[in-house]
């Protein structure tokens, strides 16, 4: 009975050491939730890892308002190993916390700075060290109706003359000029005033400011909020009057673009998917541009906004830390695949900032959509790149900025007032070590 | 075992004891942090420095906040004037109602049951400058509503607390209409008696007789004005240019978006204090025999 009893034990002790010696190392995983893009996310990235390898085991699971989530999460010392974070400005305030583990050695061991563009390596190196790694990149551009461009014989605009030109032909026509509108995301606001400082102020100068070497005060950045309010305010270029901005939300302005409401729509590279959508109901075609210049300061070639959708980093109190790594070098490794998915969301979504080359892409892959992934890597290669609000700004002046200049378009403030703000605000921001990394020009 | 600790009163206490704990841990203890936050520019995950009175100092130049308070006293002002006398009026001709009274009382009071979410969108639609009324009204030649109240600074926060008077009323008309049924109609017999007119009955008898529910009404109104932030943030966010921020709406995006945890924990305290005068000030008519 004894012998039975012994054998008995030794193969109970034996199979819980084999599968705790050989059973994979599980990582979890809070990713931002987006409910049309969860379940592509969920089968072709962490089903996909899973089913490839069995070393460690991914789990997925998605969160309304990830850093409202992450926050209690982290300050308990708890969480997940792997999480989403809006953008590089909250990753300074978990650096600076001790909440989020530095990646540099995995960076060196897997090689992660050759695989990622350059500007978007650096958006996540704090003191030196790798924090977070951009999962998604955008930029501002500018749709447009060709169809309704051509039968009026209209050109693309490439300066400020030109935008003027062609706004008032548009206007002549019964159309607004762009369609857009904040109801239901306040920070919109902040899209337009990036764009006017890359394309009148000029990134040399947003540059400067942003590592101080120039103050937010001086005239060309005046300029640009002051030529921003007229466009808005006295222009009526956004659907039409300042009110009608404030009331349209994405679905309104979306469809106003493809119904020719308005014959231009003014947004971020996430805005290809559902343009082709809403045009594919239509008979009118569809194109883009990247955003006219509007002063020979900014330079006369095009510049695309650096932008970050999110960032993925993994947790200090993570005890498996290293296969929290091995899923992030899984993601980078293959840029066919990382390709697949993004185009599977609209390249609005996981648009990993890869150096990808023409063989890496899906020989269906729309022409306009593949124009816009090579452009954008060309040109911000060769130093065409500008800066948005939201991933090199700070959180205090970054709120300024969508916050305040409605205060700015009520007529309450001067363009020079809300400059002054901004630079205080940047001041403090300063003295609080509170700002982001701004890879060097 | 010592006899007090089997005692009546002793028992009540360990029943009472969880909620204690509960409150004590997730109300009490966090206020009392916030209390001390007050003094800090603590950004909600780091190091936490001491700033004295710092942020109180910051707080009076703060041109927002001065904005918010002014919004909380005009939004206080309109809850306690017209969904209170709409309220009073409505309740007042239902008690006459003796056939389907069940049907309006339940007309009036839908909305409350309704989420903010739900009222909100509503709104938004009826008020959307494309398919709401604007845009019915301009298919019909007329330049009405052809802008959101709540997209132009004249109006947003009157057309906010319009919304949330309009889910809010259909409570205080079952509160009042409770109370009614409380007066003794022998009172209302001896008026009609007398030849009192239905006005008369209602200056003279119903309101002094429902005066502690009404009062309590009140009270209940100028608490909750303060923390109001649900209808604005969803409708307006407190825009266009701050028209119709709200002082909990400045206190969230100090918080939460601008990531001053401190400065917000101020916020909350000057809330706190507001709050308490109120609540004193009913006390102190309490004990000059009030019927509060």
């Amino acid at each position: 009975m004894n012998k039975i009893l012994n054998i008995f034990l030794t193969f109970i002790l034996t199979a819980f050491f084999a599968t705790s010696t050989f059973a994979a190392t599980k990582v979890v995983w809070w990713m931002e939730s987006s409910a049309d893009t969860d379940p592509t996310v969920q089968e072709m990235m962490c089903d996909a890892f899973n089913a490839e390898q069995d070393e460690v085991e991914l789990e997925c699971v998605f969160k309304e308002d990830i850093n409202d989530t992450i926050r209690p999460a982290l300050l308990s010392g708890s969480g997940p190993d792997m999480f989403d974070t809006p953008g590089a400005s909250y990753i300074k305030i978990y650096q600076d916390a001790g909440l989020v583990k530095s990646m540099q050695e995995y960076a060196d061991q897997y090689g992660w700075q050759d695989k990622l563009l350059g500007w978007a390596y650096n958006s996540g190196v704090f003191d030196g060290e790798l924090y977070s790694i951009p999962k998604n990149y955008e930029t501002m551009i500018y749709f447009y109706n060709k169809t309704l461009f051509e039968e009026n014989g209209w050109s693309t605009p490439n300066t400020l003359e030109e935008v003027e030109s062609l706004a008032a032909k548009i206007k002549a026509k019964g159309m607004n000029v762009y369609a857009y509108g904040s109801a239901g995301w306040q920070p919109t606001h902040e899209h337009l005033v990036g764009n006017y400082f890359n394309t009148y102020a000029g990134p040399e100068n947003v540059y400067k400011a942003l590592i101080g070497e120039k103050k937010w005060t001086d005239p060309e950045f005046v300029e640009a909020i002051e030529l921003l309010r007229k466009h808005m305010v006295d222009e009526g270029y956004w659907s039409g009057d300042l009110e009608t901005y404030y009331s349209l939300d994405w679905d309104d302005f979306n469809n106003e673009f493809a119904t020719r409401g308005s014959a231009m729509l003014m947004i971020g590279t996430w805005g290809f998917n559902v343009t082709a959508t809403n045009f594919g109901e239509s008979s009118d075609d569809w194109d883009w541009n990247p955003l006219p210049i509007l002063n020979s300061q900014a330079g006369s070639a095009p510049n695309y906004q650096l932008a970050t959708g999110g960032t993925m980093s993994i947790n200090a109190s993570s005890k498996n830390a290293d296969g929290a790594a091995k899923v992030i070098d899984w993601i980078l490794s293959d840029k066919a695949r990382a390709l697949k998915v993004t185009g599977s969301l609209g390249y609005g979504a996981w648009l990993l900032p890869l150096k990808y080359t023409d063989a890496d892409f899906d020989p269906n892959i729309d022409p306009r959509q593949k124009r816009f992934l090579t452009e954008f890597a060309e040109a911000s290669d060769s130093g065409n790149y500008g800066y948005t609000t939201w991933t090199f700004y700070p959180n205090d002046p970054g709120v300024h900025i969508w916050k305040d200049m409605e205060v700015v378009w009520a007529g309450d403030i001067t363009p020079l007032e809300f400059m002054e703000e901004s630079q205080r605000l940047w001041d403090q921001a300063r003295a609080d070590d509170a700002l982001v990394p701004v890879g060097k020009r | 075992m010592p006899k007090f600790l089997t005692s009546i009163n002793a028992i009540s206490w360990y029943f009472l004891f969880p909620v204690i704990f509960i409150h004590f841990f997730v109300v009490a203890f966090p206020s009392i942090l916030s209390l001390l936050l007050c003094l800090t520019d603590w950004n909600g995950f780091g190091r936490i420095n001491y700033v004295g009175l710092e942020n109180f100092q910051e707080l009076f130049r703060d041109r927002v906040f001065k904005k918010a308070v002014k919004h909380n006293i005009i939004w206080t002002v309109m809850f306690l004037t017209i969904p209170v006398i709409v309220a009073l009026i409505i309740a007042y001709l239902l008690t006459g109602i003796k056939r389907g009274q069940l049907f309006y009382r339940l007309v009036y009071f839908f909305p409350y049951i309704l989420a903010s979410i739900v009222n909100c969108l509503i709104w938004r639609y009826i008020f959307h400058p494309r398919h709401g009324l604007g845009g019915w009204f301009e298919n019909q030649g007329i330049d009405f509503l052809a802008k959101s109240p709540f997209a132009m600074k004249e109006t947003a926060l009157y057309a906010v607390a319009w919304v949330d008077m309009w889910h809010f009323w259909g409570f205080l008309v079952i509160i009042y209409l409770t109370g009614m049924y409380q007066v003794d109609d022998s009172l209302y017999e001896a008026a009609d008696i007398e030849g009192a007119t239905k006005f008369q009955k209602f200056r003279y008898i119903t309101l002094p007789m429902i005066r502690p529910i009404f009062v309590l009404s009140l009270i209940i109104i100028i608490i909750w004005s303060v923390p109001t932030f649900d209808y604005v943030y969803i409708l307006t966010m407190g825009g266009p240019a701050y028209s119709s921020e709200v002082v909990a709406n400045h206190l969230y995006s100090q918080a939460f978006q601008r990531m001053n945890v401190g400065y917000a924990s101020t916020i909350g305290v000057m809330m706190f204090f507001y709050v308490g005068i109120i609540v004193g000030f009913f006390a102190i008519l309490r004990r000059m025999g009030w019927e509060v």
